[in-house]
């Protein structure tokens, strides 16, 4: 007997989907014109190019990274899990494997109850998108889960598997969701 | 988790992430509560119970699984 699940979800609930982009790549140090190691752009470097430079320099020291972004990167939460489950010359074997479909679905829930409550609360709409970005930026993540079982002539055996990490999401969202309420005092 | 109860995090740890986003963006709590409409606040109210309901009987769920 072989079972074989596998299911790969891709959450993106923002208009369409977003390109992600990475803006805290360490830049290699490098020498300049200064004498310093410097890293990125050079911070003691005359400007030849104002415009440039200004953008650029803005770029490596503001922490705001959502500013620099095209406004679609709302909630992207991606999940992989698969599963091998093998069984041979065995007999009597009990295997059951913990569905996570509901599990996924709650979250996409709890997503939209969390873009719903900013959208009610704030009215306006680039601190909105500010908001709700920098809140889902805080359980953004990528998880995998990868099981296999070999069973070989076994009698009498049960085997559960179950995937916990959904869980764990779930529980911090909803803890989102509940302080955001708590702060807007609706609960 | 090993028990369903423990939450990954400290409540108050999300409660001042939520706020220091809040203020960082400039968004006043004390106005936001005025915009919502009573009735409003009520729906919210219950959604939100019930998504909690959701989750919590999710984790049992699994809790109950890996004892059993």
């Amino acid at each position: 007997m072989t079972i074989y699940r596998h299911s790969e979800y891709d959450f993106d609930l923002s208009r369409g989907k977003g390109d992600r982009y990475s803006y805290f790549m360490e830049e290699p140090l490098r020498s300049c014109s200064c004498g310093h190691s410097c890293s990125g752009k050079c911070s003691n470097e005359s400007s030849n190019r104002p415009t440039d430079t200004r953008a650029e320099s803005d770029f490596t020291s503001n922490n705001n990274a959502f500013e620099m972004q095209e406004g679609t990167e709302l909630s992207f939460m991606d999940q992989e899990s698969a599963e091998l489950i093998w069984v041979k010359e065995s007999c009597n074997i009990t295997v059951s494997s913990t569905d996570t479909q509901i599990g996924v679905s709650l979250q996409a829930a709890l997503q939209l109850a969390i873009a719903l409550v900013l959208n009610i609360s704030i009215a306006d709409g680039t601190q909105r998108d500010a908001v709700s970005q920098e809140l889902t930026q805080n359980f953004n993540m990528a998880q995998k889960n990868k099981q296999k079982i070999f069973i070989y002539n076994t009698k009498d055996a049960v085997v559960t598997t179950r995937d916990t990490d959904l869980a764990l999401n779930l529980q911090l969202m909803l803890q989102v969701l509940v302080a955001l309420l708590l702060l807007v005092e609706i609960l | 988790m090993s028990d369903s109860k423990q939450q990954p995090l400290n409540n108050k740890v999300v409660e001042v992430m939520v706020k220091t986003i809040l203020r960082k963006n400039g968004v006043q709590p004390d106005e936001v509560k005025n915009n919502i409409p009573e009735e409003q606040k009520q729906m919210i109210k219950e959604m939100v119970e019930d998504l909690k309901k959701q989750v919590e009987d999710f984790q049992q769920n699994q809790a109950k699984d890996k004892s059993e």
